[in-house]
């Protein structure tokens, strides 16, 4: 039963907003659901720690890695409604662009997300895979200008042709499930197959085709790099809450969806094979996007390809394998997550103050903004990957893994990427933040609510990076044993 | 009684071959909401051409009078290799088909060289024109051939016409529906039909046929217009033979023998009223696009090879 | 009924050719509606084959899913695709980068490049290859369509080419997933489809034109 409220109160709550004519009162409504939104995750997760594995009907199901990813996306649905509040006076008038409209599709892209962290079969994982995509697109072309419809066509065209291709590696594994002997009806429920894992060795080929397709499918949505040229576009060109939601919540959705097909195929033909198509992914994606980051001009952008660098380390962490590795890798989901919506937040008051978010545009904000420019600091420390912000320390985890199992091409190439990024983010940030304050006077002072919530964004980095706290390495460590 | 059957069908499709184009071009009118001529009328034009005297301009060479009689010969004895009523032909196990390809490029040769040696402008532009579209034809209109008879295991077209009779014509390989597609292309082409001529027109814009046959008269322009009639029946009954050859007499009986004209009388009216269709709903395409016609035409035909390997 | 067996075993045995067939015509084609009524032939095609398999293996979920094929894929998008196309009131050419012959060799390629790809991968699993290779062709027909075509509603039919041909792939391997998966997938499709023609929409008004060659503008 938990696990169905946690798919009726967005549900509920896009339909409800929807009706509210006057924009304070949609605002009203939507904080009304987002609290009981996160009772219900909060209950939910309670819930799986205390049972283990949580199974609603043939179709939901709930364990430890659900457990964390659910924390996840509280905690940034929270952060979002927050900043929301204040940033909604932003939205130009239009067709589709109300309040009303911008809580009812965000609230139906939170369902679709926490549908895909429910789902018991590879099939619904798939369904609501492409429904987030769906959903998120009207969000990304939200703002309904030039740029903005551009990134929302390439984004649905681009990410349904993704999925498409995981669609045919779901049938492959669904293939070989059903020749090694599993019954049909159930060959593509994840437990089941799980249980049948090691009788599909006899089928090596078509699993490896099958990962083959789904690494390359869900990784055009995680934003791997060949795959990745919607993701600057879509991130830079959506509402800011909405961008921070794409970056913190989407990418880790879709990550999920490829660690469940990942630990399927290592339990079936182990995870020589899989691993190294990560591994090869994740390099590819810091490379590309590092370099990349260092000839940004909008500011929306660069973070766009930082998000494609750290999914590059997620990889990478999950590639290398081992205890260490996953752990810093999904330590690190959250981290960025935190982070990113961080610098998402300060790039959206950098835009109500200066207008514009063109970084050669922007001179002087350390004297004319002091707390954006102070958010801007900490943020870009953060996503470079600095102590004492909490990055640093996963990414020292996969590091050590990376050491600790003899990958030092990888651990070196790391190194010189970190390197070049927090070169390239310095660069950047210290030009916006030095020189004579422009002439314009500040357009909008940013609202108390997003200085909160940039406030707690900073103490959870501040505060995870110096000691993780004991619940969440329990909850952690219950996620990383799914994944064993 | 073979040999007997072979010459009547040669003198068949020679004689039966102005009919054809009477036929296409009363379907045509029809469609087009005209009463048209009456379907005799190309034997009346023969007629009068016959009876009329032969001008020749002054610049022109023995060549000019020589071309339209080689057309014709090569035509007819092009004729003489398709089985029309029966699956064997009166030179069918003298040839293959192509050396039946090459009778047709040698009338089509001799055609150009006549147009030019007449001297006027038309002549050289319609020849060079024929000369693009012959020479982009001829690909396709080979491996189409080289398909179809791979399947046959045999080179002769009378051994093509009868392996496909003695398959059913419900489980046909792939092999044969890319090869048609091709065929149809090329036999748009060869005939000088609408999209990528038109044999009706006379401006300098559109004609690649009546360009070159714009100086002849009399018996030479009879003779180059009972060749293209006949290179029309010849190429309808390739189709025909090649691609639907059930109804042709397999025996001597006397039911086969009634059966064999009848149905092929029937093709080839389902043909004729093809092509009278298919010219009067499209518009003739412009010179630079026959090369993409033709260019198409030589994709299946090429598929149509790469299936023999394929699909069994 | 001789009769139906009969359609049936032919209908499984020749639809591969005559599914190539409308992946070549798709490639010459030069305006949209005629792409669109291809489209829809195709979803056609899989749909008596479907039925085919089900009368073969009297299975009660195939008749339904036959019956989704029909109503979603036949008839459904196709009309919705019309009536954008209607109410676009564009210009219906095909806007290809490639001529017709270049477009029907580069089809013809593919069909072969499928073959090769599948023959190998056939004899080992025991399917059909001729289904299979009509498969993988219909996917990498899409894929060409949407590089190749340069208007957003090509791009369109580009897109459902491609998911006709993993559909086919997995009814050729596994006679189809469990039923309420493969309506969701249809569901799924749908939605696509309508938010990709809102987006055609959009892109309409706010560029003036269809060309999507011409959206270059974030780069970098």
């Amino acid at each position: 039963m938990t696990l169905l409220l946690l798919l009726l109160v967005p549900f509920c709550a896009a339909l409800i907003v929807l009706t509210c004519k006057e924009p304070e009162r949609a605002v009203r409504v939507a904080i009304a659901a987002g609290t009981l939104q996160m009772v219900a995750i909060a209950n939910a997760v309670w819930r799986i720690r205390s049972a283990g594995v949580v199974q609603f009907g043939r179709y939901l199901r709930a364990d430890g890695l659900t457990a964390f990813f659910l924390l996840n996306i509280a905690v940034i649905l929270a952060l979002v409604l927050v900043y929301s509040i204040g940033y909604l006076r932003h939205i130009p008038a239009g067709r589709f662009s109300s309040p009303r409209w911008f809580y009812s599709l965000t609230f139906l892209f939170t369902f679709t997300m926490i549908a895909v962290y429910l789902s018991a079969s590879l099939g619904m994982l798939w369904i609501c895979v492409e429904s987030t995509t769906l959903a998120s697109a009207l969000l990304v072309g939200f703002y309904n200008t030039k740029g903005a419809v551009e990134a929302g066509w390439k984004y649905l065209v681009v990410c349904t042709v993704g999925i498409a291709f995981a669609l045919f590696g779901t049938i492959a594994l669904y293939l070989a499930a059903v020749k090694s002997g599993v019954n049909p009806a159930s060959a593509l429920d994840w437990s089941v197959l799980m249980n049948a894992a090691p009788g599909l060795a006899a089928t090596r080929d078509l699993v490896k085709l099958s990962f083959v397709f789904v690494a390359v499918g869900y990784g055009t949505k995680i934003g791997f790099v060949p795959m990745h040229s919607w993701l600057p576009d879509a991130h830079a060109e959506a509402p800011t809450p909405i961008s921070a939601m794409l970056s913190a919540a989407l990418l880790n959705c879709a990550l999920y969806a490829l660690l469940r097909f990942d630990t399927i195929t290592s339990h079936a033909i182990g995870s020589a094979f899989s691993h190294t198509l990560l591994l090869i992914f994740g390099c590819l994606s810091i490379t590309v996007a590092a370099l990349l980051m260092v000839v940004q001009r909008d500011l929306k952008r660069l973070l766009a390809y930082s998000s494609i660098e750290h999914m590059g380390i997620v990889a990478l962490g999950i590639g290398i394998g081992g205890p260490l590795g996953i752990l810093g890798a999904l330590l690190h989901t959250f981290n960025h997550s935190i982070a990113k919506s961080l610098m998402f937040f300060t790039a959206g008051s950098v835009r109500e103050s200066f207008g514009t978010l063109r970084m050669r545009r922007i001179h002087g904000m350390a004297r004319s903004v002091p707390f954006t420019s102070a958010g801007l600091v900490v943020g870009a420390l953060a996503i470079a990957g600095m102590p004492p912000f909490a990055l640093f320390i996963s990414e020292f985890m996969i590091l050590t893994a990376a050491f600790t199992a003899s990958r030092y091409f990888i651990a070196i190439l790391l190194l010189l990427v970190l390197s070049v990024v927090f070169g390239a983010l310095l660069h950047h940030v210290q030009r916006m933040l030095a020189g004579k304050r422009t002439e314009e006077p500040a357009r909008l002072k940013p609202l108390p609510s997003q200085f909160a919530v940039m406030g707690i964004c900073t103490t959870y980095l501040i505060v995870f990076g110096i000691c993780i706290p004991r619940v969440f390495a329990n909850l952690l460590q219950r996620a990383l044993v799914v994944l064993q | 009684m073979n040999l007997a059957l072979d010459v009547i069908q040669a003198l068949l499709l020679v004689a039966i071959a102005p009919l054809v184009r009477g036929v296409v071009a009363r379907v045509k009118a029809r469609i087009q909401n005209r009463r048209g001529a009456s379907v005799w009328r190309p034997y009346a034009d023969l007629l009068k051409l016959f009876r009329k005297q032969d001008l020749v301009p002054e610049t022109a060479s023995g060549l000019f009078r020589l071309a339209p009689v080689i057309l014709f010969a090569v035509t007819v004895t092009a004729a003489a290799f398709i089985p029309v009523l029966h699956p064997s032909a009166l030179f069918g196990a003298g040839g293959d088909f192509i050396l039946l390809v090459y009778l047709l490029a040698i009338g089509r040769f001799f055609l150009m060289l006549g147009a030019m040696d007449g001297g006027s402008s038309f002549g050289g532009m319609g020849a060079s024109r024929e000369a693009l579209v012959s020479a982009l034809a001829e690909a396709p209109l080979l491996l189409a051939l080289v398909s179809v008879a791979i399947l046959a295991h045999t080179v002769t077209m009378s051994g093509i016409v009868l392996s496909t009779v003695r398959q059913n014509p419900l489980h046909l390989s792939a092999v044969y529906g890319f090869a048609l597609g091709a065929m149809i292309l090329v036999a748009i082409a060869e005939t000088g039909r609408i999209p990528v001529d038109n044999p009706a027109t006379h401006l300098e814009l559109t004609m690649i046929h009546e360009a070159m046959v714009l100086e002849y008269s009399g018996p030479s322009l009879a003779l180059i217009e009972w060749a293209n009639a006949v290179k029309l029946a010849l190429i309808m009954a390739m189709l025909v033979g090649v691609f639907a050859p059930w109804g042709m007499a397999t025996s001597t009986s006397i039911a086969a023998l009634v059966l064999a004209p009848l149905a092929f009388v029937f093709k080839l009216a389902v043909l004729a009223v093809a092509i009278a269709v298919i010219e009067s709903s499209m518009a003739k395409l412009r010179m630079y696009l026959v090369p993409d016609f033709l260019g198409m035409a030589s994709a299946l035909a090429i598929l149509a090879v790469a299936f023999t390997a394929l699909m069994r | 009924m001789g009769l139906i067996e009969f359609a049936a075993a032919k209908a499984l045995a020749s639809s591969a050719v005559f599914l190539f067939i409308t992946l070549l015509m798709m490639a010459a084609a030069k305006r949209i509606s005629t792409c669109i009524i291809l489209f829809s032939t195709q979803s056609a095609i899989m749909a008596a084959e479907i039925l085919a398999l089900a009368y073969a293996g009297k299975s009660a979920e195939a008749y339904a899913v036959a019956a989704l094929v029909i109503v979603v894929k036949v008839v459904a998008i196709p009309y919705a695709l019309f009536r954008i196309v209607k109410d676009l009131k564009a210009s219906q050419d095909v806007a290809s980068s490639t001529t017709g012959a270049q477009s029907v060799f580069i089809m013809a390629g593919l069909i072969l490049l499928s073959f090769h790809v599948v023959v190998p991968y056939a004899k080992t699993l025991r399917l059909d290859e001729d289904l299979l290779a009509a498969a993988v062709a219909l996917l990498l027909a899409g894929a060409f369509l949407m590089v190749s075509r340069k208007k957003a509603l090509m791009q369109v039919i580009g897109l459902l080419v491609l998911e006709n041909g993993i559909f086919l792939a997995a009814l050729t391997t596994t006679y189809g997933m469990p039923l309420v998966i493969e309506i969701g997938i249809f569901f799924d499709l749908l939605m696509g489809v309508f938010l990709m023609g809102l987006f055609v929409f959009r892109i309409r008004d706010t560029f003036e034109h269809l060309d999507v060659s011409k959206l270059r503008r974030l780069r970098g």
